[in-house]
């Protein structure tokens, strides 16, 4: 018993030795460590919706990585930025930082630079160029990549700004299916919500009420403002259509959450669907 | 005989038992000289590097020498050469002579302006070449807080002095703020007593321009009125804006003394800080539980606005 007692005490002596000399001696260079402690804090902010603290600290992040030569390293920030940027509305600064990360960026991450870039050119209804863009990426992408339900999103969406509401429910229902058991509850609540869209352009009401409930349902549990108004606005419009009286009831949500999360451009175009329902008595504040 | 058998046995068992305890304490030594040994750094592979200065002050023996803030190596020897200077060797370790480049130079810092002193190697701008082992480096001595203190003193003092002949020409009760206003005083006394002349003469005017002229009288003397307490409390508040001065300049003379003691603690114990968050980070076992930065993924949207449901 002595015996085991007095091992133990030994190699913990040993274990307690042993352990500064590889402390005192950083496993990373200082400015490789800096780069890493930057992108990781951006995508914390960038998970907590900070996104703007999220954008300089990805920023920072890439010139850390560009100053260094690792390539990877900076494509992998200027995209990050590039999402940032998107998050906060400014479509046309996330396009300027794509751009410049094209050259740096090979296999999946230029997958993920053309589908961004997809993303920010519908942002701006340049339709032709994100549908381009798409051509490309689904030719990287092939029949098996990771970011095959992004892409189906984005061809429902670019298929819906051209009123191909067909073809948009088809690719929005193949990127349900490839969702189908996976973590992503943001790319679920855009399926759904993008079928809803469909369903209704091709006058379905009641399938897009439906749908439209899914995605609002998802949204909530993610807290996206925007997205949750954007569910009520299509919830208002369904029940118009199919004749419910409570319409302006679902607008009047939108502009009570647009509002709250001050965003101007929600809450003018739920202010419009109130008044095209007659029924006009918020506005914006 | 059974009984000394049976002594026989115990003594043996005991015996083997302060074998046993011998060997186990001696283990444990080993083991304690190798840990001490490990700490150390006994076996550790290490460079040589060297630096000549005119003076040892800040400088000893096992100081700690830094590369970015790395505690890298430490002073191996201070010694005073036959010319009178002093030659400094530095033991670094040889992990981190990558960092060393050939026009690197040797900077005697403080932690927190006026903090324990340590040596930073600073490398030069040509990376491509590192220095030699053995190598003789440049040195320097950063500026420290007195150098400081001086500067401060030496670019506020004349402001100060400056201050105070501007206040003293306008106290003067000569030609300052005070002389003129009892010229301007006297200038209104004579505008009063000329239009109480002319008043006389204007009579014939009619009323209404008497009336006028009355009220500009009674304004121009309210004016004289002002003036006069204008007058009298201007010296006093030009006494206590000197006596304000003064206090100021007593009180910039004491923080001179004061305030660098101070800052110098909140720096010393933001460096601590750090260096213990840190190095508390890096520790065995707290490292095992802290996560290690690495690339991060954001999870995929391709809707980040929520725009599909906006479109109309």
């Amino acid at each position: 018993m002595r015996a085991k007692l007095a091992l133990m005490a030994a190699l913990m002596l040993t274990g307690c030795g042993s352990a500064p000399n590889s402390a005192n001696s950083p496993a990373e260079p200082p400015r490789f460590k800096a780069a890493l402690e930057a992108e990781g804090d951006g995508a914390k902010r960038y998970g907590r919706g900070d996104y703007a603290v999220a954008a300089r600290r990805f920023d920072e992040a890439a010139r850390l990585y560009a100053s260094i030569d690792d390539e990877p390293g900076t494509a992998r920030n200027r995209l990050h930025l590039a999402r940032s940027e998107l998050a906060l509305g400014r479509a046309e600064a996330a396009l300027l930082v794509l751009e410049k990360t094209e050259r740096g960026t090979d296999g999946s991450l230029a997958l993920d630079a053309l589908l961004l870039k997809a993303q920010a050119q519908l942002a701006v209804a340049r339709i032709d160029a994100a549908q381009q863009g798409l051509a490309a990426a689904s030719g990287l992408c092939g029949s098996g990549c990771p970011q095959l339900a992004s892409l189906h999103l984005l061809q429902a969406r670019a298929a819906l700004a051209e009123r191909r509401a067909a073809d948009a429910l088809a690719h929005a229902e193949t990127a349900l299916k490839l969702l189908q058991d996976k973590d992503e509850a943001a790319e679920t609540g855009n399926a759904w919500r993008l079928i809803a869209t469909a369903r209704l352009a091709a006058g379905d009401a009641g399938g897009a009420l439906s749908a439209a409930g899914t995605a609002l349902g998802i949204d909530r549990r993610l807290a996206s403002p925007e997205k949750i108004a954007g569910d009520w606005l299509l919830i208002g419009d369904a029940r118009r259509k199919i004749g419910a009286g409570d319409g302006a009831e679902a607008y009047r949500r939108a502009l009570d959450v647009a509002n709250a999360a001050g965003l101007a451009d929600i809450a003018t175009i739920a202010t419009q669907a109130l008044s095209a329902a007659g029924k006009t008595t918020a506005t914006v504040r | 005989m059974s009984l000394l058998t049976e002594y026989d046995s115990d003594t043996a068992a005991l015996r083997r038992g302060i074998r046993r305890f011998l060997l186990m304490a001696l283990l444990v030594m080993l083991a304690l000289i190798a840990a001490i040994a490990v700490r150390q750094g006994l076996f550790r592979q290490t460079t040589s590097y060297s630096f000549v200065t005119n003076s040892a002050q800040d400088i000893a023996k096992g100081q700690a020498v830094r590369i970015a803030g790395f505690r890298v190596g430490s002073v191996a020897d201070v010694s005073l050469k036959d010319d009178g200077q002093v030659a400094v060797s530095m033991e670094i370790d040889a992990d981190h002579m990558r960092f060393v480049t050939a026009d690197a130079r040797v900077e005697l810092r403080k932690e927190g302006l006026v903090g324990s002193p340590t040596l930073e190697i600073v490398p030069g701008p040509d990376k491509t070449r590192l220095a030699a082992a053995q190598a003789r480096l440049s040195f320097s001595r950063a500026d420290g807080l007195t150098a400081l203190a001086n500067q401060v003193r030496d670019e506020f003092i004349p402001i100060l002095k400056d201050i105070k002949l501007i206040t003293g020409a306008l106290a003067d009760p000569q030609k300052g703020l005070p002389g003129t206003l009892a010229q301007v005083r006297a200038s209104t006394e004579a505008i009063n007593a000329l239009l109480a002349n002319r008043s006389h003469q204007l009579d014939n005017i009619g009323d209404a321009a008497v009336r006028v002229l009355g009220k500009a009288e009674e304004d121009l003397s309210h004016l004289g009125q002002t003036l006069e307490t204008a007058n009298q409390r201007l010296p006093a508040i030009l006494d206590r804006t000197q006596q304000v001065l003064d206090h100021v300049e007593k009180i910039a003379a004491e923080a001179e003394v004061s305030v660098p003691p101070a800052l110098r603690d909140g720096a010393a114990a933001a460096a601590d800080a750090r260096e213990i968050v840190g190095g508390a980070k890096q520790a065995w076992p707290i490292r095992n539980f802290v996560d290690a930065p690495a690339p991060a993924a954001l999870k995929a949207d391709s809707d980040l606005r929520g725009e599909a449901g906006r479109a109309r």
